[in-house]
């Protein structure tokens, strides 16, 4: 396990340059370039809060950043599990040639994942900034352990994505729909107190939900995340990490044959 | 030191029939009386067992299909064996599918560092050998355009000149001593002995018995995934050209 990572540390130049050109690729040529990777969570949010605070009166202003932050959350997950499925065939001719360890191709996706939504939680900091006034700072520190255990769990699951869609290739189809519906039960677009107050009580085990509560205390309300809620974000990261150590342990000697 | 060593290493494949395993396979199929043929099992290598040791240039002969490239896999890691034991001491870098493992949408100087840093250069070993590798490959201003659009030639000037920049410990190369035009291939060559003799051991495949002569110290020769012989090169190749000119029918 240990001479693992450190096979994946002494590949790092090489990862690292693959993120920094899948960024500068997937915009080239356009216009706004990385913008457009912060228009469509930026666009949804004012869509969906302009319409929602017509409807429920919510109040924009801290509907607007709440949303968008969960949106910038849901996104990178969607990111590490559908890219993610593809990350090993997008990295075959390089495990064709090369015996580098398997994790880094699923590296590459997460990380990618991971630099979109710095910039989107990057916008909500400056917009509570501007409406709330600077945020309680020892509770945004509490972010960046936030965003390790977040990459965890997205390299993890990435890596997971990568191997069950090797193994049967319908899982890259079949797992927009489920994220469809996973959208729904977890609270990206609506608070989870409402949860609570609908009796809705198993939703609010969804571990998902811990992340966002992660996110959003500190960025939205200046308070550090619960101890509980923490704990089921490790937990959970560390649940889907095991669980992709042991996929690779079993597939990295044999999944060149599955490409 | 630099050695290779492989104890009764074995390798099947399994190939799927149609491609990956899906769902609806596996639902129709529960359903079928007749029950469809599943996965193939491909016996690749069989009980192979070698050492090669340091200062030896070997090279491996063999008809199409019979386990060289394979062999060449197993021996720069790619594939692990299924059974038996593979042990390699020193750094290895591998000139196979020259062609392949580019990124499109980068420039051919982008890919320049890609490559390097997948061969385990750092941005400090790798920055004076950047100009050498661009003289190398002769693509000049080619360098900046992406290379989605080079045609397969400048391809394999590039990547060849990139694989051979570094200089490795055991190299390990699959017929690549036909790369680019005429003019290249004879450049190629002469590359190609010089990273020979620096190299402390070197495995080669190649149909070109005449360079093989020349550049290995002993051969192997491959068939039906066995070792059929090994030995003294001019000794392998009357064997294996006295086999071949036989007529199919009594070489079974």
């Amino acid at each position: 396990m240990i001479d693992y990572c450190a096979a994946v540390w002494r590949t790092r130049y090489f990862w690292w340059s693959l993120v920094t050109m899948d960024l500068r690729s997937r915009y080239h040529g356009s216009v706004l370039g990385l913008g457009w990777s912060l228009l469509n969570p930026i666009l949804m949010t004012a869509v969906i809060s302009t319409v929602f605070c017509q409807l429920f009166n919510q109040d924009f202003r801290s509907f607007a950043p709440f949303l968008l932050l969960g949106l910038a959350f849901w996104n990178y997950l969607t990111a590490c599990v559908m890219e993610g499925c593809q990350s090993f065939q997008r990295g075959e001719a390089y495990i064709r040639q090369h015996p580098a360890p398997l994790a880094i191709y699923p590296l590459r996706i997460a990380l990618g994942a991971m630099i979109h939504l710095l910039m989107t939680l990057a916008v909500v900091l400056v917009l509570v900034w501007i409406v709330k006034g600077f945020g309680n700072l020892p509770a945004l520190v509490s972010l960046v352990p936030t965003l390790l255990t977040l990459l965890v769990l997205g390299w993890a699951t990435a890596v997971c994505m990568g191997l069950i869609n090797v193994l049967v290739n319908d899982t890259q189809y079949l797992i927009p729909v489920l994220m469809q519906v996973l959208f729904y039960l977890t609270p990206v677009m609506y608070p989870p107190e409402l949860l609570r107050q609908k009796g809705l009580t198993l939703l609010q085990f969804n571990p998902l939900a811990a992340y966002l509560d992660m996110f959003r205390l500190p960025v939205l309300e200046g308070r550090l995340p619960g101890w509980e809620v923490l704990a089921v974000g490790m937990l959970t990261a560390l649940a889907v990490a095991s669980l992709a150590a042991a996929g690779l342990a079993v597939m990295q000697r044999r999944l060149v044959f599955y490409l | 030191m630099a050695f290779i060593e492989l104890e009764n290493v074995g390798l099947t494949f399994r190939v799927r029939q149609q491609g990956r395993f899906s769902i609806k396979e596996f639902l129709v199929a529960s359903h079928k009386r007749k029950k469809r043929p599943g996965a193939m099992r491909v016996r690749a290598l069989e009980g192979v067992d070698l050492r090669i040791r340091e200062g030896e240039r070997v090279g491996i002969i063999g008809h199409n299909g019979a386990g060289k490239s394979t062999l060449l896999k197993v021996l720069a890691g790619i594939y692990m064996p299924s059974e038996g034991r593979r042990t390699v001491e020193g750094n290895i870098s591998s000139l196979f599918d020259l062609s392949l493992g580019f990124e499109p949408h980068a420039t051919g100087r982008e890919n320049i560092v890609y490559r390097g840093y997948l061969q385990g250069e750092t941005p400090r070993s790798l920055a004076p050998k950047l100009e050498p590798i661009a003289e190398f490959s002769e693509l000049g201003d080619h360098l900046d355009m992406p290379v989605r659009y080079y045609s397969s030639g400048m391809l394999v000037r590039l990547a060849f000149s990139i694989a051979t920049a570094i200089e490795p410990e055991i190299l390990i190369i699959d017929e690549v001593l036909a790369a680019g035009d005429l003019a290249f291939q004879s450049k190629a060559r002469e590359r190609m002995r010089e990273m020979i003799t620096k190299a402390r051991l070197v495995v080669v495949v190649s149909h070109d018995l005449a360079s093989l002569t020349e550049l290995c110290d002993w051969l192997i020769w491959m068939d039906h995934g066995n070792v059929r012989a090994t030995g003294p090169c001019e000794e392998i190749i009357a064997q294996y050209t006295q086999q071949s000119a036989r007529p199919p029918a009594l070489a079974a």
